[in-house]
């Protein structure tokens, strides 16, 4: 579903993403994990299409970003981080506007606007304007947003910030489910036990380069020591040396 | 493989649904919450349309007066003129407006990663940017025309074409500077520091230039009164062309007003015309290149550019001495904010041109040695002018320091320092330099023509009344009617609370103006009229210490609202 090979991207004279290849098969839960800085976003934005690799190539579903990018975007839903809505809307008629954006036909898309006001308990709160949501309930807004209209691939950027607990374990239940129905997954998060509990697959950036990818057992055979995610993140990020991940 | 190709949405049609809810649902809640501010909207803009109005009968009465004819080549030259400079303020701030949304806002930054076509988003983007530049065009524009049309006696149908006129009219620079905004930021060189001094010094030499042809024209015609006036009208020529769409409206509304149907309608379809293929020309770039350019401007060297502190904050932080530390700290931090932000920088540019145009003039009256244009009417014109832009720009710049805090305000309601300290540094911070700015251009342009020490001395004072009580008014009604969920300052002016700061605000200078300067203008005036036989009655002077009373009032009271209101305020 996801395929990105040789990209390197430069800010000026910075080089965020160096060289990176990664392929992410469909139905796979990626997590991709770094610290502050590692190119997480830069990556992801380019996925979405929002940013263009400097070189190399990114392409979802079979459709390169950059020459097919219409048709790669389609297939794809971005919660990002902060996420938007506009105020003078109700959350009802994002879901709305959402589905018609990408084409559904109508009776489908009431549908499921009622399916995803169901599973993320939109119900008390969504027919009020959003401009009255608290973080949380837009989170949670966003996220039925983004699967409104089924896409192939969701990408979401620290999808737990601003969730309360029971939230947090619905989103879980929820994001494996997805996979085991087919929806490829990618998700960028600072939450190790997250990562470890979800994901089949991890990948590890840092300052732009990947220095590790692939199941828990992959990580541990690479950093040769058994333990948490979060043991073996510390020892691939603090083991490698300066000179191999500065990407300048 | 590819996967299956996914359908298509009737995108056009989408973000016409979406507009007309967001406006549906923004009345509602309007009405619902936000009568008062709604009505007084209204309010104020009928009370500017109102005040252009009179001015414009009067202006066209004059006219009458003097029997100049309403149709002839002098009124067309100044609807020439006047629309010309209506298209290149169009121009600047469509520009300005569609740079901060198509490449500043979430809302672009969520459309772009969805299937939403460039042009499309694009297209959303330059309507409400157009109708965000172009409200004050026609709330300004039609009170003029409809004045014109009371004066010169017009068909009816002369009125039904002018809105038909207008609104055709803002399409085209609307689109001109659409375009230009995106193959500026797609193709500028990397090095625009290099490039934007480049143009805005040629813009800058081009501009004097022809002012300079202007004045030349204008005082030979002042003097000699003869066929000069037909070389002052040919400085106007590259207006007058037939392919300036500025001389299209004005060829359109001289047309309909002596009753030429079909000669108004040919040029208002050519408005049209040419506006809509040049906004399908912008869609078409907008499709071509706006992914990229968003692209090219969120890689645009970053990480390469070392910020630091810089001589410019040292001078502030000088110029503010008598404030303590702490409130020193946040005038910097505005000052540092606004000086790094470069649509504020360009607006800024545009306000000094403007500025140095009202200033430089008085040279060329002063050389000419004009009778008929006395140092005192040109003084005080200059003083008219330069307090109109200080309002302008302290409108623009800070009145929305206190909404542009936004959701971040809680930072600065945290710190250790009072909501009364931040209220007064930000007024230190607009008086400083407007008192500055102002002074500067008053004193200089008064110094250059001669104006007695009397005259030099009031100017000062006005100026200074005028600079202070503004920069109270602005930051003190900034804080009293804060936008903080816009994040755009071009739009925070162009809402409730900027419509009702800068009808305050113009209210002010019509007060302090009319009480301290006009008196003593027009005795000098009757004295120059009669040769010096009527002599300067003391009185003139009486309306001083009334506009000084206006100021003081100016200052406290707008500060003090905005500073209740400030510490009310929950984060």
């Amino acid at each position: 579903m996801i395929s990105i090979r040789n990209v390197t991207k430069s800010y000026g004279p910075k080089v965020a993403v160096h060289d990176l290849s990664l392929q992410v098969p469909a139905g796979e839960l990626f997590a991709f994990l770094g610290p502050n800085g590692a190119g997480k976003t830069t990556t992801i934005k380019m996925l979405c299409g929002l940013l263009f690799p400097t070189t190399g190539s990114v392409s979802v579903g079979g459709f390169d970003l950059r020459a097919d990018g219409d048709h790669a975007r389609a297939l794809v839903s971005y919660v990002p981080d902060q996420p938007f809505l506009y105020e003078k809307l109700t959350g009802r008629e994002f879901l709305r506007f959402t589905a018609d954006l990408y084409a559904m036909p109508s009776t489908k898309a009431d549908e499921k606007i009622e399916e995803v006001i169901e599973l993320f308990h939109l119900d008390e709160f969504v027919d009020d304007l959003t401009e009255r949501y608290s973080h949380g309930m837009r989170q949670r807004t966003v996220f039925a947003a983004a699967l409104v209209h089924e896409p192939k691939l969701l990408i979401a950027d620290e999808p737990t910030v601003g969730l309360d607990p029971k939230s947090i374990r619905e989103l879980k239940l929820l994001l494996r489910k997805l996979a085991r129905d087919g929806m490829t997954i990618f998700l960028s998060t600072h939450t190790l036990d997250i990562a470890q509990e979800l994901a089949d697959r991890i990948g590890i950036l840092d300052r732009g380069k990947l220095l590790g990818c692939g199941t828990m057992d992959d990580l541990r055979r690479q950093a040769n020591q058994d333990g948490s995610l979060e043991d073996l993140f510390m020892k691939i990020t603090e083991e490698t040396p300066e000179a191999e991940t500065t990407a300048v | 493989m590819n996967a299956e190709l996914p359908p298509v949405a009737d995108q056009g049609a989408l973000f016409w649904r979406l507009r007309a809810r967001l406006a549906r649902n923004g009345l509602r809640v309007m009405l619902e919450n936000g009568r008062v501010r709604l009505f007084t909207m209204i309010g104020t803009s009928a009370v500017v349309s109102a005040f252009t109005f009179g001015v414009s009968l009067y202006l066209f009465n004059e006219l009458a007066v003097n029997k100049i004819p309403f149709k002839g080549a002098i009124v067309e030259a100044l609807f020439d003129l006047l629309f010309f400079t209506l298209g290149t303020m169009l121009i600047f701030s469509t520009g300005i407006i569609l740079y901060a949304s198509l490449f500043t806002s979430p809302e672009a930054r969520h459309l772009l990663c969805s299937p939403a076509r460039a042009d499309h988003i694009f297209a959303t983007k330059f309507q409400a940017a157009v109708a965000f530049s172009s409200w004050g065009f026609v709330i300004l524009g039609l009170p003029i025309f409809v004045g014109y049309g009371l004066i010169s006696g017009v068909p009816w149908y002369f009125y039904a074409l002018l809105p038909l006129f207008l609104l055709g009219y803002v399409i085209l620079p609307g689109s001109v500077s659409a375009a230009g905004c995106l193959l500026l930021v797609r193709y500028m060189p990397r090095n625009r520091k290099q490039f934007l001094t480049m143009v805005g010094l040629v813009l800058t030499a081009v501009a004097l230039f022809w002012l300079y042809r202007i004045g030349m024209g204008f005082r030979r015609s002042l003097v000699t009164a003869g066929r000069e006036l037909d070389d002052l009208i040919g400085q106007f020529d590259l207006l007058r062309s037939s392919v300036a769409p500025s001389h299209w409206m004005t060829r359109g509304v001289m047309a309909a007003a002596r009753g030429d149907l079909p000669g108004a309608l040919l040029p208002l379809a050519q408005v049209w015309s040419n506006g809509l293929v040049m906004f399908l020309i912008a869609a078409w770039i907008a499709r071509r290149v706006y992914r990229t350019a968003y692209d090219r401007l969120s890689a645009f060297g970053r990480g390469k550019k070392v910020y630091g502190t810089s001589a410019l904050d040292r001078l502030m932080n000088a110029l503010v001495f008598y404030l303590d530390k702490r409130t020193r700290v946040l005038v910097v931090k505005d000052f540092r904010t606004f000086r790094r932000d470069p649509t504020q920088w360009v607006v800024l540019a545009i306000f000094g041109l403007l500025m140095l145009i009202g200033a430089s003039n008085f040279r060329q009256y002063y050389s000419a040695d004009l009778a008929i244009m006395d140092k005192y009417a040109i003084s005080l014109m200059n003083l008219c002018g330069t307090s109109i832009l200080l309002c302008a720009g302290l409108s623009r710049f800070v009145f929305p320091l206190i909404s542009l805090e936004g959701r971040k305000f809680w930072i600065l309601g945290l710190t250790p320092v009072s909501r009364d300290q931040i209220l007064r540094g930000k007024f230190a911070f607009a008086a400083t330099g407007s008192l500055i700015v102002a002074e500067t251009l008053i004193l200089l342009s008064d110094v250059l023509m001669g104006l007695p020490p009397e005259g030099l001395v009031l100017h000062a004072v006005a100026v200074a009344v005028i600079a202070i009580g503004l920069s109270a008014l602005n930051v003190g009604l900034g804080a009293y009617l804060p936008t903080f969920k816009e994040t755009d300052p071009s739009k925070i002016v162009v809402g409730f609370g900027g419509t009702v700061n800068m009808v305050t605000g113009l209210g002010f200078l019509v007060a302090v103006i009319g009480l301290m300067v006009v008196p003593f203008h027009v005795a000098q005036l009757a004295k120059g009229a009669t040769g010096g036989r009527v002599m300067v009655n003391p009185w003139v002077y009486a309306g001083i210490p009334v506009a000084l009373i206006v100021g003081a009032l100016a200052v406290v009271l707008p500060l003090r609202a905005g500073a209740r209101s400030l510490r009310d305020m929950e984060f």
